[in-house]
């Protein structure tokens, strides 16, 4: 039995697992790692060098094609871009509009004792002495000579001159432009006139009255040009001289008349022509 | 007759420039005048003698545009017409030169005749301040503007004046 066990043919199948199974430990547990490694560089290095002659070998003839495909890709993506940063910029630029609009209708709503109609700013006067801007509409949208314009902070200016189409308004910083106001806080009335430049002053207020900087003024209704209660501006600063029976300051305006874009045309108010009254 | 099209044409496509651009472009509160220079160097380079008919309708074009009279406007105009008919007989072998001392004395007289206009209006104003914030940009910027202006109007008048187009 035992020299049946201990037979040569099972004595060397015994070694050859007990060496395998010994590799296998001394693998496993890392000791063969350095000759692995020494023996497999050859081998890799030479794989790596057949890869690459390969990949150069494919790249030589698949790479024009690939590249003509690219660039006509790359082109049309560049087109969509360029056309959908177009897109944005009117989207943009619609939107700015539109929030216009919705400010303006706002102002319109809290405001319901006029009558508006919105126009758009399309033009500036040409000489720089004077300060006039050009509406897109005209008398075909029911305007008329001396109708007040507004925006939603304030008063702009009245309609000069027009056509079918288009109306010219003078601004309020005009230098041929009186506006009768009122001061909120000391219930004084004055006179805001525009200058060559296109600044406003106040002009004037009794010299009695204490104004402050920061004043709010406002339409007074008074000589029938403008609706009373319409924003015209905050009093910057106050001269007074010796021996004058008014003052005068620097004011500013609530409309910042070189951003116009957009303006409400208040159409129920007719404007009274004093002019034939004045001594 | 293509030739006043043409000058027609540019004048209306620089006037929505000057009305919707260059009067929002200011120094202090002086701002260029385009229109003016464009008429300055067609007129150098147009020698038609029914330029005068053109010079009216674009100064008519203006008045109905702008605030002021339009007397002023033909006064500029016409006087712009007339100067240069005098610069092309001796000064045209040097018209950049012709362009900018016509801009420099038609600004001149603009200003001069707005300044007039508003004193005879009644407006108060402080003459200082029309002169150094209104006035001297304003002139600065017609003479700053006048060279490229005389470059792409001479490519235009090229198109309008291909034999007569000189210097």
């Amino acid at each position: 039995m035992i020299k049946k066990i201990f037979s040569p043919k099972n004595l060397r199948n015994l070694i050859i697992s007990l060496v395998v199974v010994g590799v296998l430990f001394l693998a496993l547990s890392g000791y063969l790692t350095p000759l692995f490694s020494f023996s497999a560089s050859p081998f890799i290095s030479a794989q790596s060098w057949m890869a690459q002659r390969f990949l150069a070998f494919s790249d030589f003839f698949n790479s024009p094609r690939d590249m003509a495909t690219l660039r006509s890709e790359n082109q049309q993506l560049e087109s969509q871009v360029a056309m959908l940063q177009s897109e944005i910029v009117a989207l943009q630029e619609n939107l700015a509009q539109s929030e216009i609009l919705y400010t303006l209708l706002d102002f319109a709503r809290t405001n319901p004792e006029h009558s508006y109609i919105a126009a758009t700013v399309i033009g500036r006067e040409i000489s720089p002495f004077l300060q006039y801007i050009i509406i897109d509409k005209g008398s075909n949208d029911g305007l008329r000579y001396g109708m007040p314009v507004v925006t939603q902070q304030g008063l702009v200016g009245r309609i000069d001159a027009l056509i079918a189409n288009a109306a010219r308004i003078q601004l309020i910083s005009d230098a041929k432009s009186v506006v009768n106001v009122k001061l909120q806080t000391a219930e004084v009335e004055g006179l805001v006139r525009g200058s060559v430049t296109g600044e406003i002053s106040l002009d004037m207020v009794p010299v009695e009255t204490d104004v402050q900087i920061g004043d709010i003024l406002m339409t007074s209704g008074l000589g029938g040009t403008y609706p009373p209660n319409i924003f015209v501006g905050q009093v910057l600063t106050m001269q007074s001289k010796q021996n004058v029976l008014f003052q005068t300051g620097s004011v500013q305006p609530v409309v910042d008349f070189s951003n116009l874009s957009a303006v409400l045309v208040i159409t129920n108010f007719n404007s009274v022509d004093i002019s034939p009254l004045v001594p | 007759m293509i030739s006043y099209l043409i000058g027609f044409a540019g004048f209306l496509v620089t006037g929505m420039l000057q009305l919707s651009v260059f009067s929002q472009i200011k120094i202090l509160s002086g701002s260029a005048d385009i229109l003016l220079l464009y008429l300055i160097v067609w007129c150098l380079y147009d020698r038609s003698k029914q330029l005068w008919l053109l010079v009216f309708l674009m100064a008519g074009l203006v008045s109905s545009v702008s605030a002021l009279p339009a007397v002023i406007l033909m006064v500029v105009y016409f006087f712009v017409f007339g100067v240069t008919r005098l610069f092309q007989k001796r000064l045209m072998q040097s018209p950049l030169l012709g362009v900018i001392v016509i801009t420099f004395i038609a600004s001149l007289l603009q200003i001069v005749l707005n300044i007039a206009y508003l004193f005879i209006s009644g407006v108060e104003f402080n003459l200082n301040t029309a002169l150094f914030e209104v006035a001297l940009p304003s002139l600065i910027l017609n003479m700053f503007l006048a060279i490229p202006m005389h470059a792409i109007i001479r490519e235009i008048a090229h198109y309008a004046f291909p034999k007569g187009l000189e210097a």
